[in-house]
C-alpha cells in the first residue's frame, strides 16, 4: 500500500512539473525579455541551428528556445500546433505551397516591415531562392539551410565502358539509353516506389520544353496551361523515354529512400540517376569509394526546340524561417533572422555539407567539405534564370498525393497524356 | 466448468451498476469519438482554421471518388485473401502445436517470434528481402521475372497477403492451439477404438470441435483485414498508383497528408459501417450468437 501511494504521488508531481514547464514558455510578455520559440525539422543540420541560437542568446535579452521535431512528423506537427497558443514564434518550412495555407488563414507575418528596417534581409540572398517563399506578392520566409538543385548524376566507369560521354542534349541521352540497354545495363536508375523521384523528370522536361512559365501559370490557377501543345510535347517526350526501357521495367519496386536506386548506380548496374544534390552525401554514406572517384554530375540536358533556358534548374530552393503573426517579440525574431546571412552561419552550413544561398556564400566555398561540388552547384544556382521549386512543394500539401499518384501512373502506362492532363487540372490549387 | 450459474430463479442478476464502468469507458472512448467523427464528416476542416460546415459536400465527393470505391474492393479482396490463406495454415499449425511433445514446444516457440515483431519492422524486412535488384527475386529470376513485385497490382497484393500470413498466422495458430487443447481426449480415445486414423480424427473430431475457435479467429482476421494499414503504408504506400490503396490508407492520406479531416472522417464512417455489417453477418451466419456448446452429450 505504501509503495503504491509513493508511486501515485511521484506521478502527480511529475505531471504537475511538466505542466508548469509547458506553461512558462508562452506566458512571459514583458517587452525586452522573454523567449521566442523556434521550431525546426529534426535532422543532422540541427547542429548548425543550435550553434546559431547560442550565438544569438549571448547578446539578446529575448532568448531563443529551439524545438527540434523529428523529420517524418514535422508537417503534421506544425499543422496541428500552428493555430494554438503553443505555436512557435518562428518555424522551418519549404516555402511555396507549404506555407500557403497558413498565409491564407492569416497566421503569418509578412516580412515587409523587417526588410524595410534591414534591406539586407532580402538583398543578401539569391533572388531565385528568396522568391520561392513569396506568397501573393509578399515575402514570408528567410532562407535558413542549403539549396538542393536536382542534377543528373552518373557512374563515370559505366559511361566510359560504353564509350559514352555525359549527354548535353536530350537526343544524346536517348541514344545513350539505347546503347546502355543493349549492353545489359539499366540506363537510368529510378526509385519509382517513392514517387517524388519520378516527379523530377516531369519538372525538368516541362521546364526545358515549355519554359518555367507553364508551371507558374498552372500552379497559379490557370488549368488550361496543362492542356497546351508544350505540355503534350513534354509528356510524349517522356513517354518515349520510358518506352525505350530507359528506366528498366521494375522501377516501381525500387526506392531511393532505402538505398535501392543509389546502390544500382554505385554498383554499376545502372548509369544515370536524376536526384537532388543530397545524392552526393547519400553515396558518401553508402558507397564512399564510389562517391570519391566514380560519381559524375551534370545539369539536365537541353531539349532541341524547347523554350526553356538550358541554365534553368529545379529542386528544393532552400528551407525557410517564417514568423508567426501572433509572436510577442517581432523585433527579436527580426534580429534572429539577420543571423541567417552572417559569416558564421554560412561557414557552419558549409561545414556540414549544406550550400547556403546568401550572396556572400561564394567567398567561403573553399571551406566546404567538398569544394569542387559546392562551387559547381553554387554557380549553377547563381546563374539560373529560373529555379523552379519542386512541384509537390509548390502546390499546397493537399495536392501532393494526387500529384504523385498521377506521375507514377503515367510512367506505369496506366494514364495516357489526356488522363495525366486531367489529373493535373483536378489538383486542388491555391 | 463447475460454477457457472444457470439462469433461473434465485440467481442474483448483475444490475446496471455492474455494467456502468465498462459502459462508461465504451461511451467515452468509442461512442463519443464516433459521434465527433460523424459531425466532422459534414465539415471542411484543415486543422488550422475552425471547422466549417459544408453540408453533404464530403459525402457527394466520396460517392464520386473512384479511389474510394476501388479501395473498398481492394480492402475486401485483401480481407478475403487473408482469411483464406491464414485460416488453413494456422489451424494445421495450431493443432500440430497442441501436442505435448517437447520438439513441438521448442519449434512453436520459434515459430511464434513474428508475433513479437512490430508491423513496421516486419514490413521493412520484407521490403528489403523482396528488393528486385538486391533481394531474393534477383537470384530467382525463373520465378520472379524482373522482380517487379511491388510495382504491379497483382504482385503487390500477393506480397501484402504473403506478409499478412507470415505476420498473423502465429497469433491465430496460438488461438487454435488453445482450442485444440481444450478438446476432451475421450473423443479421440473413442475414435481410436473405433479405428479412425489421424486424418479422420482431424476432420471428424478436431475441426467440428474447433467451430467456435474458427469463428473467433475469423472475426479477428476480418477486423484486422478491414483495418489493414501499416503494412500498406510501408510496403506499397498504396501503390503502384492507387492499386493497393485500402480504405484505411485512403483515409490517412485524406486526413493527414492532404489535411482534409472532413473527407477523412467520411471515409472513416464508411469503414465503421462496413466493418459492423460484416461482423454482424459473420456472427449471425456462424451461429456464434446462439453460443451453442461443442460439448453436448459429454
Amino acid at each position: 500500500m505504501g509503495s503504491r501511494f509513493t508511486a501515485i504521488a511521484a506521478a502527480t508531481v511529475l505531471v504537475l512539473g511538466m505542466t508548469a514547464a509547458c506553461g512558462s514558455g508562452g506566458s512571459s510578455s514583458d517587452a525586452g525579455s522573454g523567449t521566442i520559440r523556434v521550431m525546426v525539422y529534426g535532422d543532422a543540420t540541427n547542429k548548425v541551428e543550435k550553434q546559431i541560437v547560442e550565438t544569438f542568446n549571448k547578446t539578446s535579452k529575448v532568448k531563443v528556445v529551439l524545438d527540434t521535431v523529428p523529420g517524418a512528423d514535422y508537417q503534421q506537427k506544425l499543422q496541428t500546433v500552428i493555430n494554438t497558443p503553443q505555436a512557435p514564434d518562428v518555424f522551418f518550412n519549404w516555402g511555396g505551397g507549404s506555407i500557403q495555407p497558413f498565409v491564407k488563414a492569416d497566421l503569418l507575418l509578412p516580412l515587409d516591415d523587417f526588410i524595410a528596417q534591414d534591406p539586407g534581409l532580402k538583398s543578401n540572398f539569391l533572388p531565385s531562392v528568396f522568391n520561392s517563399a513569396v506568397v501573393d506578392g509578399k515575402p514570408y520566409g528567410v532562407p535558413m539551410r542549403g539549396t538542393q538543385p536536382v542534377l543528373l548524376f552518373h557512374n563515370k566507369k559505366v559511361l566510359a565502358d560504353a564509350g559514352l560521354t555525359p549527354p548535353k542534349t536530350w537526343d544524346e541521352l536517348v541514344a545513350a539509353a539505347k546503347a546502355l540497354k543493349a549492353k545489359g545495363v539499366t540506363p537510368i536508375a529510378l526509385g519509382g516506389a517513392d514517387r517524388w523521384p519520378t516527379l523530377m523528370w516531369f519538372e525538368y522536361l516541362y521546364d526545358r520544353i515549355a519554359g518555367p512559365g507553364l508551371f507558374q501559370r498552372a500552379v497559379g490557377g490557370d488549368q488550361s496551361a496543362w492542356a497546351g501543345e508544350d505540355s503534350r510535347r513534354a509528356l510524349s517526350t517522356l513517354r518515349e523515354l520510358v518506352d525505350t526501357g530507359a528506366f528498366g521495367s521494375n522501377f516501381d519496386s525500387v526506392k531511393f529512400t532505402d538505398g535501392g536506386s543509389p546502390a544500382l548506380v554505385a554498383k554499376g548496374k545502372a548509369a544515370f540517376e536524376l536526384m537532388g544534390s543530397w545524392y552526393y552525401s547519400t553515396q558518401q554514406d553508402g558507397n564512399p569509394e564510389f562517391a570519391k572517384s566514380g560519381l559524375g554530375y551534370t545539369g539536365f540536358p537541353t531539349v532541341n526546340g524547347g523554350k526553356g533556358d538550358p541554365a534553368d534548374v529545379v529542386g528544393n530552393t532552400n528551407n525557410f524561417y517564417s514568423v508567426v503573426k501572433k509572436t510577442k517579440h517581432p523585433e527579436a525574431a527580426a534580429a534572429f533572422l539577420k543571423l541567417m546571412y552572417s559569416e558564421e552561419f554560412v561557414k557552419a552550413q558549409l561545414a556540414v555539407g549544406n550550400l547556403p544561398t546568401t550572396v556572400n556564400t561564394g567567398d567561403f566555398l573553399d571551406t566546404s567539405a567538398s569544394p569542387a561540388y559546392s562551387k559547381y552547384q553554387y554557380e549553377l544556382v547563381k546563374a539560373a534564370p529560373s529555379f523552379q521549386l519542386s512541384w509537390d512543394q509548390a502546390y499546397p500539401p493537399s495536392a501532393s498525393t494526387p500529384l504523385q499518384t498521377a506521375v507514377q501512373q503515367f510512367f506505369d502506362g496506366k494514364l495516357d497524356a489526356d488522363g495525366f492532363i486531367k489529373a493535373m487540372q483536378a489538383l486542388p490549387g491555391s | 466448468m463447475t460454477s457457472v450459474p444457470k439462469s433461473g430463479a434465485g440467481v442474483i442478476r448483475p444490475g446496471f451498476v455492474w455494467a456502468a464502468p465498462a459502459a462508461l469507458f465504451f461511451l467515452l472512448f468509442a461512442i463519443v469519438p464516433l459521434l465527433l467523427v460523424a459531425v466532422l464528416s459534414f465539415t471542411h476542416w484543415d486543422g488550422i482554421s475552425e471547422p466549417r460546415f459544408n453540408g453533404l459536400d464530403n459525402w457527394t465527393a466520396l460517392v464520386h471518388d473512384p479511389v474510394m470505391i476501388q479501395s473498398v474492393w481492394i480492402t475486401l479482396l485483401l480481407t478475403v485473401l487473408g482469411v483464406a490463406t491464414q485460416t488453413p495454415v494456422s489451424i494445421l499449425l495450431g493443432v500440430w502445436a497442441a501436442g505435448h511433445q517437447r520438439n513441438r514446444a521448442v519449434l512453436s516457440a520459434i515459430y511464434f517470434v513474428p508475433l513479437l515483431l512490430s508491423a513496421t519492422a516486419v514490413s521493412l524486412v520484407w521490403r528489403a528481402v523482396l528488393d528486385p535488384n538486391f533481394g531474393v527475386p534477383s537470384q530467382l529470376t525463373w520465378l520472379f521475372g524482373d522482380g517487379n513485385l511491388l510495382g504491379s497490382q497483382s504482385g503487390a497484393i500477393a506480397v501484402l497477403t504473403f506478409v499478412g500470413v507470415w505476420q498473423f498466422t502465429p497469433l491465430h495458430a496460438l488461438i487454435y492451439q488453445g482450442g485444440a487443447r481444450a478438446i476432451p481426449q475421450v473423443l479421440y480415445q473413442a475414435a481410436a477404438i473405433d479405428g479412425a486414423g489421424t486424418v479422420r480424427q482431424f476432420f471428424h473430431i478436431t475441426l467440428p470441435q474447433l467451430r467456435n475457435t474458427v469463428i473467433t479467429s475469423t472475426v479477428l482476421m476480418v477486423a484486422g483485414g478491414l483495418t489493414t494499414f501499416d503494412t500498406v503504408l510501408i510496403l506499397t504506400q498504396g501503390g503502384p498508383g492507387t492499386d493497393t490503396t485500402v480504405s484505411a490508407f485512403h483515409m490517412y492520406q485524406k486526413a493527414f497528408k492532404s489535411f482534409d479531416f472532413g473527407a477523412g472522417s467520411a471515409i472513416a464512417l464508411v469503414l465503421v459501417v462496413i466493418a459492423t455489417l460484416i461482423s454482424l453477418a459473420v456472427v449471425r451466419l456462424s451461429g456464434y450468437d446462439r453460443m451453442r456448446g461443442t460439448t453436448e452429450g459429454l
